[in-house]
């Protein structure tokens, strides 16, 4: 079985002529682009803030995905909502260690997630940063963020390092299955 | 493993969607490490089951959906004897709880297929179920069953039984079961919305400060 986005396509093949897209979000910092040149199977060197936004396709078998990451400041978050339109999965990605900040995440995540074009639409909440000492555990985040206030949707909180890859292809998992049982 | 209200891409997703699990293995499913539910239509019946992850790490959210439940469905892995006193454990934790206890329990005595499962008798003492469910005035109904064998209208009949069993418990005492969920909803969900409240409070605050450094 292949790696990243590779492998969400490569299961779903024999549905050719779709295209998917998956929306990257979180705070600055949160190691969004470094995960997305994880999936993308490239070597994560240095990585600078992202300004706008950043878009990687993966086209196989047919079949389409594109994933946004869009940059996390303060400045540019008013603006995520933009892009929201026709989203069939949202990776909402979190600074496990930065303990400070989750219920500023939260706040955003509540926020973001009332967008009527949101509706729905099932999340994955990649708790990044596990390789410090300081992460806090995925559950600790889960509650942190009130994740159980969210009935409308699946979610699933996946612990990772987009610095090392740990967990990175369990989500990617996670998100082929859903995708999957919504395609019918 | 063992779940409140249900595992199981398995057995839920097998039931509903015949045919969609195509050519993946049922071997295949992703730990559950998070929230999903699956809405099903049974005779007069329209039910809900929320699939709550079982894993050590995750089990704390489990207790957030006590409120609106009417009943629970717990899973067990029989063929995991060393888990046992760990699922035992983990069940009493459950049933301890004011908001569950009294409630009716289907207990689906899981993976039966495999060599070496408990039987239901042995999952009943290892579990001490009887004790479990009389101290919490929960009814109670095991079944031994398989969540790979079959799909669809095919799939394991003790999981229907224990099912349907559920369903007409809860339906005789509809009524007052009803009363108390509401009751017990309405309340955790003023308490909800007053945490979020003061989330929105503290956060603003604190994008105001920020605001306001980076102006001085
Ligand atoms: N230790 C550790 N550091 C990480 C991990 N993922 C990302 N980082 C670091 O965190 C910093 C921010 O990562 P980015 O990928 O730029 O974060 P971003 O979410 O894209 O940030 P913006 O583009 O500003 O919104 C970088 O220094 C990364 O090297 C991780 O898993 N572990
Ligand atoms: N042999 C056998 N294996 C089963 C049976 N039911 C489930 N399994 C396997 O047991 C493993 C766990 O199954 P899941 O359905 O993920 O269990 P779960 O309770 O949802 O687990 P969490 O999501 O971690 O809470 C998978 O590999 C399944 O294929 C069964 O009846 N017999
Ligand atoms: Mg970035
Ligand atoms: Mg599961």
């Amino acid at each position: 079985m292949g790696e990243g986005l590779l492998s969400v396509i490569q299961r779903l093949r024999g549905s050719p002529g779709q295209e998917l897209r998956i929306v990257l979000l979180g705070l600055d910092n949160a190691g969004k682009t470094t995960l997305l040149k994880r999936l993308a199977s490239e070597e994560v060197t240095t990585i600078t803030p992202t300004q706008g936004f950043n878009i990687k396709s993966v086209h196989s078998h047919g079949f389409k995905l594109n994933v946004w990451d869009i940059g996390g400041q303060r400045s540019v978050r008013p603006y995520w909502r933009k892009y929201l339109g026709s989203t069939d999965l949202l990776i909402y990605v979190i600074d496990s260690a930065d303990q400070k900040r989750f219920e500023e995440t939260g706040q955003e995540l509540a926020e973001l997630t009332e967008d009527e074009s949101l509706t729905g639409v099932p999340l994955l909440v990649f708790a990044n940063k596990q390789d410090l000492v300081t992460a806090a555990p995925a559950a600790e985040i889960a509650e942190g963020l009130s994740l159980h206030t969210y009935r409308d949707r699946e979610w699933q909180i996946q612990a990772c390092s987009a610095l090392s890859g740990e967990g990175v292809q369990d989500g990617m998992n996670w998100i082929s299955s859903q995708i999957m049982s919504r395609k019918k | 493993m063992f779940n409140l209200m249900a595992n199981c891409c398995n057995w839920l997703k097998r039931w509903q969607e015949p045919g969609v699990m195509g050519d993946e293995s049922p071997e295949d499913v992703a730990p559950t490490v998070g929230f999903s539910k699956i809405d099903l239509k049974q005779g007069r019946f329209e039910v809900t089951i929320f699939d709550l992850g079982g894993g050590k790490r995750i089990r704390n959210i489990w207790r957030n959906y006590y409120a609106e439940s009417y009943g629970v469905i717990f899973v067990v892995d029989s063929s995991d004897i060393e888990r046992m006193e760990e699922t035992k454990q983990a069940m009493t934790e459950v049933l301890n709880s004011p908001k569950i206890s009294g409630k009716p329990v289907l207990v689906l005595a899981n993976k039966q297929d495999r060599e070496g499962a408990l039987s239901e008798a042995d999952v009943i003492e290892s579990l001490s179920l009887e004790k479990l469910v009389n101290e919490h005035k929960c009814l109670c109904q095991i079944e031994p069953c398989s969540a790979v064998m079959g799909c669809g209208k095919k799939i394991d009949k003790s999981i229907k039984k224990g099912l349907y069993w559920l369903l007409h418990i809860i339906a005789k005492d509809f009524d007052a079961l009803n009363e108390r969920i509401q009751r017990d909803t309405t309340e955790q969900k003023a308490y909800e919305e007053q945490k979020k409240r003061e989330r929105a409070e503290r956060v603003r605050r604190i994008r105001e400060e920020r605001y306001s450094l980076c102006n001085f």
